[in-house]
């Protein structure tokens, strides 16, 4: 794939994802959606942009998980159009988005029906984007030996767990590995198979997984602090993809508390400027939020270039951040809460 | 011209804008809605937003717009249902005024009570479909289940063979019957592939499965689809395995129904099913009835309730554009309207003020503005579209000369000069004037097919372009690339010198236009003669006529154009432009082209046949002129004695007016900028002087200077580079455009030729044939030929000419003098508004 041929398959689509990506909110938009009453006031300032009459057909009063149905709907939609609309590679890459979607949802209807959860309840919380045929029948399944063999074998996701058959049964701490496990994999995978791509997609989408990659690693070691996770099975499970890889990785994996965390980020400056600039304390942005911020600068710059797939996979991922911000302004205005309304992440 | 658009229009003209005035309007707050509605109607003010920087949900009346869109969401709803039930919705064409604040309550209620009722009787439906699809897939289960257990049956009594085939497990099985479990179900038919697979997987193959297909489709209650389902039913064995294809069926969202073992009972639930269906049946269909008369009651008024309800949005929208005054009793805006209308618009403005009861009137003032106003052309069914040509190269600023009434005539000139085939045209006329005739009912239609509308919206265009193109034809006497001779051809070979054996033998023949047999002498009184479209050198002769009318034509019209920047200039009360502009300018087109046109003229009327030897090259001619190049050739001592004095004195105004058009300009303004600098500074010196207070004229001075200085300075140097560019534009323009005038001729060229190639290489064919075959291979090649005259001749070519001409008249034309930077008065009006949500469903 070069930047010759590259109009002939996707032109079309990189028109088009440019364009929807021009219907991203600005700072402007969300000055005025932070200053709205109520959850009408919203809906009112959402027609004026690129949303257009998406909750025009909803009866008042609105929800705000309403919203946030709609919000995915049409991002769903938009995605939908353009996986039709494509071919190989891009077509696979796109499949490719969607994975990750799909390991959410495997996990979470793992944990619902640990739960005692009907499958009927759960479904709706799925994410459609990676809604797949056999995920209603999940629930049939007690261990994850029972969960492949019956279940994913038929999808894409099957030869990412190879790796979690040998767990023996189903608790919170297994699912959470499983999800780990499977999300490594895919990462690896998906970082390869960008690899192969090659030229400008190559180089964007790795700087995106890699530091997919060592957001991951970071979380799951400070999430591990306090679990019975042993050190050497945490270690398993850190993509190894990101920058981290092998040394930071490495000191992680002997990591035993926060402080030795940021110690690690010290050596990547990248990171280092995150952890200083991060804080626990109200008012101030968390880790998390810090990461967001800068997966969205990363996605930002994707778009700065033409000619590969990564403005796909940085659209889908700006968007995401944008339902969030709006269903973080939603609520904050439904809740009448509007302390931290202005702690949502401008993205233009 | 103008009599057209004073004949179509009724009132002013084309020829500028109309004169706009900014107003403020005062509306007493009760008064307000009805005042507004009624400029709705009337459709002349364009209401300028005096809160930009309100958000749209802290203003006024959101409230009212809230409930509006509230409203159209019960209207889009019942509108779904109704097309649902494709109930034709009646479009009677009328036009309610915008109803009162206090009707909206009514209305509200009227489209809740519709809604509710129609979501109740949505729910009932859904209810009692669920219903009978369980029912129907019950049935169907029954009767496949049926024969899935006549065909165990029928195994079981197979031959003794088979038993013995199957060993002692078939005998002790078929022995104790009923030890399997089993389920029966419903499932899409698309999922039994997974499923099937899932099922295999998930029992370790424990499980027999058979599954068949209902053939007629079962409705979807929710969304109404039809949808493809099988029957299938599972055997198992044990309660472990029960509960795992449970889940699995849970899974798939397959519908699992009870099935009775034994063949009775399950005949006596086919019964009893089979009655419930047609029970369930009647109370569908009166379900069904009720809908269809709360919809067709419903759909009878529709239109008119989207109306309605977009009317009373509009007027909220723009009274959210006004603003409060102190007192809260009184509504301020600001608009433009245009100064003709202002009577209607007090009239509109005492009519809404008497419905809503008020007492005291509703004020329009006129104000002082130094915004630019609006552009607003009175166009008219004729004229809009050629006014629509002009905007969308660029809307005239104000009261600048509008194009439009020149392109009226000018735009299908210039088409036909290129379309020229009245054969062609003919068809093109036709076409339009049944689009012209048949207007009100194609309207009525309001078709949605984006091309069509295109020709439609364009039909006046196309009828001129037509009649046009039929005279053109005519002129280049080419009908469908053949001739017809009406006059009599002036050129006849003399019998003696070409007999009929000359003639039959010889391919090619010279005729002589100095022999007076050969040639009557009088040019043929119309058009070309018809013997050109016979001769070898037909193209040559063309080609020669057809340049230099393109030159002569082209010109002409550039020149029109700078004569009407002199109308700019002269409305805008602009002499510098005037001299320093449009002078040079038409010295400098008259001096090169205006005498290319003389050189032309002269030789079509001083140099005839005889000393066609002698005539002189136009072009060769032309570059020698700026060469000062004046070669002796055997011709030369027919050229006039002044021409080289005359050439020379030309070509030196030419070189002057360059430098004339680039800097007198920018002189002149400098030259007045410092003598207001003078003025102002010694104003400041006397005022001193005379004993007044000095910090006031001090502080006077400075703000004068402040401002003025600034602005000056800053636009000199924009002047001078401006002022380049023009030059440089206009000088290097005219030569261009003179070259670019030249596709006159070669559309021109190519569509002939076009034609020509297409008669001679499919309709000749079949002319050459003799007999009865001929009449057969004529009918077979008139479709051919017919198709492709319409496809290609009519259709590309024009569209080619089209685009050509619009060229020629935005770019080659319209730069002599048009502006275009103003924009366009977009009026609150509610016809408008209607028309483009109409539009949008």
């Amino acid at each position: 794939m070069n930047s010759l041929n590259f109009n002939i398959d996707n032109g079309y689509l990189e028109g088009l994802v440019r364009g929807f990506k021009g219907g991203i909110l600005k700072q402007t938009d969300y000055l005025n959606l932070i200053q709205c009453e109520t959850l009408e006031d919203l809906k009112l300032h959402l027609q004026s942009t690129d949303y257009g009459n998406f909750l025009a057909n909803e009866a008042s009063p609105l929800q705000v998980s309403v919203i946030d149905d709609k919000l995915k709907e049409k991002l769903v939609i938009e995605f939908q159009h353009m996986r039709n609309q494509s071919v190989t590679p891009l077509a696979t890459f796109l499949d490719y988005i969607t994975y990750s979607y799909m390991i959410d949802n495997i996990v979470l209807l793992i944990t619902g029906t640990l739960h005692q959860r009907a499958i009927s309840e759960l479904i709706p919380k799925c994410h459609p984007l990676g809604s797949f045929e056999q995920m209603e029948a999940l629930h049939i399944a007690s261990t994850p030996a029972e969960l492949y063999n019956a279940v994913l074998v038929d999808t894409p996701l099957a030869s990412y767990f190879i790796d979690c058959i040998s767990e023996q049964d189903l608790d919170e701490l297994n699912i959470e590995i499983i999800r780990n496990a499977l999300y490594k994999a895919y990462l690896e995978d998906f970082y390869k198979f960008c690899q192969t791509l090659g030229d400008s997609t190559g180089a964007y989408m790795s700087d995106a997984l890699a530091f997919e990659a060592d957001r991951r690693a970071f979380i799951i070691t400070i999430n591990s602090f306090g679990t019975e996770l042993p050190k050497d099975d945490r270690a398993k499970l850190y993509p190894r993809c990101g920058k981290l890889f092998p040394d930071g990785l490495a000191a992680l994996a002997r990591a035993d508390d926060y402080e030795q965390v940021r110690a690690v980020a010290e050596y990547y400056s990248e990171y280092r400027v995150l952890f200083e600039e991060s804080s626990n304390n109200p008012g101030e942005k968390t880790l998390e939020d810090k990461f967001f911020e800068y997966e969205v600068m990363l996605m930002k710059k994707a778009f700065l270039d033409q000619f590969h797939f990564g403005i796909f996979y940085a659209y889908v991922k700006l968007k995401e951040q944008e339902s969030r911000n709006i269903i973080w302004i939603a609520e904050c205005v439904a809740q009448r809460h509007r302390a931290k309304i202005d702690s949502y992440i401008p993205i233009f | 011209m103008m009599k057209i658009t004073i004949i179509t229009g009724g009132m002013g003209s084309l020829y500028r804008s109309e004169e706009m005035a900014s107003c403020q309007l005062f509306l007493q707050a009760e008064a307000a809605y009805a005042c507004v509605s009624e400029l709705g109607e009337l459709g002349l003010v364009q209401f300028r937003d005096l809160n930009p920087d309100v958000n749209a949900f802290q203003r006024k009346f959101v409230n009212e717009v809230r409930r509006c869109e509230e409203m159209e969401r019960k209207l889009r709803f019942l509108e779904k249902e109704i097309r649902k039930d494709e109930i034709p919705m009646l479009d009677t064409g009328d036009n309610p005024d915008a109803p009162a604040p206090r009707e909206m309550i009514d209305l509200e209620a009227t489209f809740e009570k519709l809604e509710n009722e129609m979501k109740e009787v949505n729910a009932n439906a859904e209810a009692l479909k669920r219903n009978y699809l369980d029912l129907t897939e019950l049935k169907h289960i029954l009767r496949k289940t049926q024969t899935f257990f006549d065909e165990a049956m029928s195994d079981q009594g197979m031959t003794e063979e088979s038993i013995v085939l199957l060993g002692e497990e078939a005998v002790k099985t078929s022995g104790q019957p009923l030890r399997l479990g089993f389920v029966a179900g419903v499932i899409l038919r698309e999922r039994i592939p997974p499923f099937e697979r899932m099922l295999w997987r998930a029992c370790r193959g424990n499980v027999f499965l058979r599954q068949t297909e209902i053939l007629t489709p079962l409705e979807d209650p929710v969304t109404g689809d039809r949808v493809h389902k099988s029957v299938f039913i599972i055997f198992f064995q044990g309660d472990q395995l029960k509960s795992r294809v449970k889940k699995i069926c849970e899974g798939f969202r397959a519908t699992l129904y009870p099935c009775p073992e034994t063949q009775a009972e399950r005949r006596e639930m086919s019964l009893g099913v089979t009655t419930r269906i047609e029970d369930l049946n009647t109370i569908l269909s009166q379900t069904q009835d009720h809908r269809h008369r709360v919809l067709v009651a419903a759909a009878k008024d529709i239109k008119v309730w989207f109306i309605k309800v977009r009317k009373i949005k509009a007027v909220y929208h723009t009274l959210n554009m006004l603003n409060l005054d102190v007192t809260q009793k009184c509504l301020i805006s600001e608009c433009w309207c245009p100064i003709r209308d202002l009577e209607k618009i007090q009239m509109a403005l005492r009519r809404g003020t008497e419905r809503s009861g008020g007492s005291v009137p509703s004020i329009l003032n006129r104000m002082e503005t130094k915004e630019q106003p609006p552009t607003y052309n009175c166009t008219n069914k004729f004229t809009k579209v050629f006014q629509d040509i002009v905007d969308s190269y660029g809307v005239a600023g104000y009261r600048e000369v509008n194009p439009a009434p020149f392109t009226i005539v000018s735009f299908p000139f210039l088409f036909s000069l290129m379309f020229g085939d009245a054969g062609h045209g003919t068809l093109m006329l036709l076409a339009a004037i049944a689009m012209v005739v048949f207007e009100k009912r194609i309207l009525r239609q309001k078709s949605d097919n984006e091309i069509w509308n295109m020709f439609f919206d364009g039909r006046y265009i196309i009828l001129l372009m037509g009649a046009f193109s039929l005279y053109a034809g005519l002129m280049y006497n080419d009908i469908f690339s053949k001739s017809i001779n009406i006059f009599g051809s002036v050129w006849h070979p003399t019998s003696g010198e070409f007999s009929a054996e000359i003639i039959k033998t010889h391919k090619d023949l010279t005729l002589d236009p100095t022999n007076d047999t050969d040639y009557r002498g009088v040019p043929y009184p119309f058009g070309m003669d018809p013997a050109w479209q016979l001769s070898l050198n037909k193209i040559k002769w063309l080609n020669s006529f057809k340049m230099k009318i393109s030159i002569i034509f082209g010109v002409g019209q550039m020149f029109f154009g700078v004569v009407l920047s002199l109308q700019n200039h002269r409305f805008f009360k602009d002499s510098i432009s005037i001299f320093c502009e449009f002078l040079p300018q038409v010295i400098f087109l008259t001096c090169i082209f205006g005498y290319l046109i003389v050189l032309i003229l002269h030789k079509w009327i001083a140099i005839d046949a005889t000393d066609a030897g002698c005539a002189p090259s136009l072009l060769i001619g032309l570059i020698n002129m700026f060469l000062l190049n004046y070669p002796e050739e055997p011709c030369s001592s027919r050229v006039p004695p002044g021409q080289k004095g005359l050439q020379s004195f030309l070509l030196i105004l030419i070189i002057l007016c360059v430098p004339w058009l680039l800097v007198l300009k920018p002189y002149i303004l400098k030259r007045r900028y410092q003598a207001t600098q003078q003025k102002s500074s010694s104003r400041l010196g006397t005022s001193t002087e005379d004993g007044k207070s000095a910090e006031d004229a001090i502080d006077g001075a400075i703000q004068d200077d402040s401002h003025g200085q600034y602005e000056e300075e800053l636009n000199l140097l924009e002047i001078v580079v401006h002022q380049c560019i023009h030059t440089i534009e206009y000088c290097l323009g005219c030569i261009s455009h003179t070259a670019s005038y030249l596709r006159l001729w070669a559309l021109s060229l190519a569509h002939a030729e076009l034609s020509e190639v297409l008669w001679n290489m499919v309709f000749r064919v079949a002319l050459k044939v003799d007999g009865y075959l001929g009449v057969i291979s004529i009918y077979i090649l008139f479709t051919p030929w017919a198709c492709l005259t319409i496809a290609i001749l009519l259709l590309m070519e024009a569209l080619s000419a089209f685009l050509h001409t619009l060229r020629l008249h935005w770019i080659e034309f319209q730069s002599k003098f048009y502006k275009g930077d103003g924009y366009l008065f977009d009026p609150f009006s509610f016809d408008k508004i209607i028309e483009s949500r109409a539009d949008e469903v």
